[in-house]
């Protein structure tokens, strides 16, 4: 179990990111977390990852405290950022650097047919398309078997038609041994059609705002009426989350910083 | 459907007659490069050959041709040409590796950058050739204090070209090594040397290239033998020739050396996606 206590981020410059979030997330459990920019859901993510450390508050995962990386967390990130200098395989076997060398081929060739990319494997990343790109980065975070996936708005730069291709597919991979996602989204959709359960963030300071059970099975009807309820549901939630910030806007807000997300 | 067989036909006779230019142009291109010179020295040849030009102090690329093969021919050239390339590529090897290991550590840790930078900043400052007595005084006249002067001159631009490459890696790609928990050795070995690479050839070229400079300034400060002591040779006997024909040698040498850098990184460089290569084919 993933469990976030009090978790709470001052940047240097006295920006508080995120205040006193505490969430408990299940083994195996999908979590989109969804709210208007500077919500902190970015620094979040970060915090679970390791990659930068809460100013108070601790991440614990089965008991362990996580300051830095750690092996059983991954992370997908809204660019591929596929190493360049790697081919296709290479950058999937990227984290299995420690397993014998037989080892790691066969996890990655398993890796490239469930992603699809078989005829890639000795393609370098500048000849992918953008899905492809992401589609290796999925691989990558996934072959080591993490018990936490953690996913920073991963399709959001991708065309309508990918991301759906690509939301299907991370289901159909997540199926294969149930690690537990926490998505950062800014797609009510995304959230509703992946997760068990939306948590919406409120801005200034970053905090937790409202919990929404998705109880729908999979897969999902992305056009069926349960599916559109819970949709209006969150995206009320979201309005409801930025209602403060409507009747201060000429206050705080900067310019470009008009749509909530 | 019959009649379209002929007009696929037709198509594709074009095509043909589209590859065959391409493929003089293929061999035509590095061609080029050889025009401009070869130009200059015919037109020089034939000057002297008109008399216009007595061609003494400058004597005419048969000449310097003629001079390269007497020295060929008594053996010399080889012995001249063999110390010389000797002390490039020890100094230029001391050079690399001292540059590499410290430009990699003072990019990497910034402790380290403060404490080491500024002194090897100040260093850089100095004209390299006011090391020369020193060197001469510490490592004595003959080839230590010569690879020493050399490995100087390589030493900084590899340096300064590895250390701040490191500095501009892309963040983001950093983070991936860091979440797969790299640090240390393994983040530079797995992630900032390969990023870095693409600039890492440019800082070897430019340090060969100053391995070539040093070389002369030893070179022609004592030496027995090395073309820079051809250049001395020539000047102090007045044989015009011979200067010239050490001056093109270094012009063979240094360009085919740096053309060997070139080669040797290519394969390690095919992943790059850059406006160079794009304009290459």
């Amino acid at each position: 179990m993933l469990a976030l206590d009090r978790v709470s981020k001052t940047y240097p410059n006295g920006v508080q990111a995120l205040a006193r979030f505490s969430a408990e997330i299940k083994q195996g459990e999908i979590v989109a977390v969804i709210g208007g920019s500077g919500c902190g859901k970015s620094t979040l993510l970060r915090a679970i990852a390791g990659l930068d450390r809460a100013s108070s508050g601790t991440v614990t995962l089965d008991n362990e405290a996580i300051a830095s990386p750690h092996a059983k967390i991954g992370i997908i990130f809204q660019e591929p950022r596929l190493l360049p200098w790697l081919s296709v395989a290479d950058n999937i076997g990227f984290g299995l650097a420690d397993l014998p060398a037989a080892d790691r081929r066969e996890k990655v060739a398993r890796a490239l047919e469930r992603v699809g990319l078989v005829d890639k494997a000795q393609a370098w990343p500048r000849e992918l398309s953008g899905g492809q790109a992401q589609r290796v980065a999925i691989a990558r975070a996934l072959v080591p078997q993490p018990e936490v996936l953690l996913l920073d708005e991963p399709f959001s730069a991708l065309d309508a038609f990918t991301r759906r291709d690509l939301q299907d597919h991370l289901l159909d991979l997540w199926a294969d041994t149930r690690p537990t996602l926490i998505l950062v989204t800014h797609d009510v959709d995304e959230a509703v059609v992946l997760a068990d359960r939306v948590l919406v963030m409120r801005p200034r300071p970053g905090r937790l705002f409202d919990r929404i059970e998705v109880n729908l099975g999979r897969p999902r009807d992305r056009n069926s009426p349960l599916f559109e309820n819970f949709k209006r549901s969150v995206l009320t939630s979201l309005d409801r989350s930025l209602d403060r910030r409507v009747s201060d806007r000429d206050a705080t807000q900067g310019p470009g910083q008009a749509m909530w997300w | 459907m019959i009649s379209d067989a002929p007009a696929l036909q037709q198509t594709s006779e074009p095509a043909e007659s589209a590859a065959a230019p391409s493929r003089i142009v293929r061999y035509a291109r590095p061609m080029l490069g050889v025009l401009l010179p070869l130009i200059l020295a015919l037109g020089w040849e034939l000057v002297v050959w008109l008399g216009w030009s007595n061609g003494r102090l400058v004597p005419p690329p048969s000449r310097v041709f003629a001079t390269i093969t007497d020295l060929a021919r008594s053996g010399e050239l080889v012995r001249h040409i063999a110390a010389t390339l000797w002390r490039v590529g020890l100094g230029f090897a001391f050079g690399v590796v001292a540059g590499t290991l410290l430009g990699a550590i003072s990019g990497y840790w910034s402790l380290a950058r403060r404490l080491l930078d500024p002194t090897v900043q100040a260093l850089r400052a100095i004209p390299s050739l006011a090391w020369v007595p020193l060197f001469i005084l510490w490592l004595g006249i003959f080839e230590t204090s010569k690879i020493a002067l050399i490995a100087v001159g390589v030493f900084f631009p590899v340096y300064l070209g590895v250390m701040g490459a490191i500095l501009i890696v892309d963040r983001k790609i950093v983070e991936v090594g860091r979440t797969f928990r790299l640090a240390g050795p393994a983040m530079i070995r797995r992630i900032l040397l390969p990023a870095v690479l693409p600039a890492y050839v440019v800082s070897l070229r430019v340090g060969l290239g100053l391995g070539w400079m040093f070389v002369v300034a030893a070179e022609l400060i004592g030496a027995s033998e090395g073309l820079g002591y051809l250049l001395l040779d020539g000047q102090q006997l007045g044989k015009p020739a011979q200067i010239l024909a050490a001056i093109v040698i270094f012009a063979i040498l240094g360009k085919l050396t740096d053309w060997l850098i070139e080669i040797a990184a290519a394969p390690f460089l095919r992943w790059q996606d850059a406006f160079g290569r794009a304009t290459e084919t």
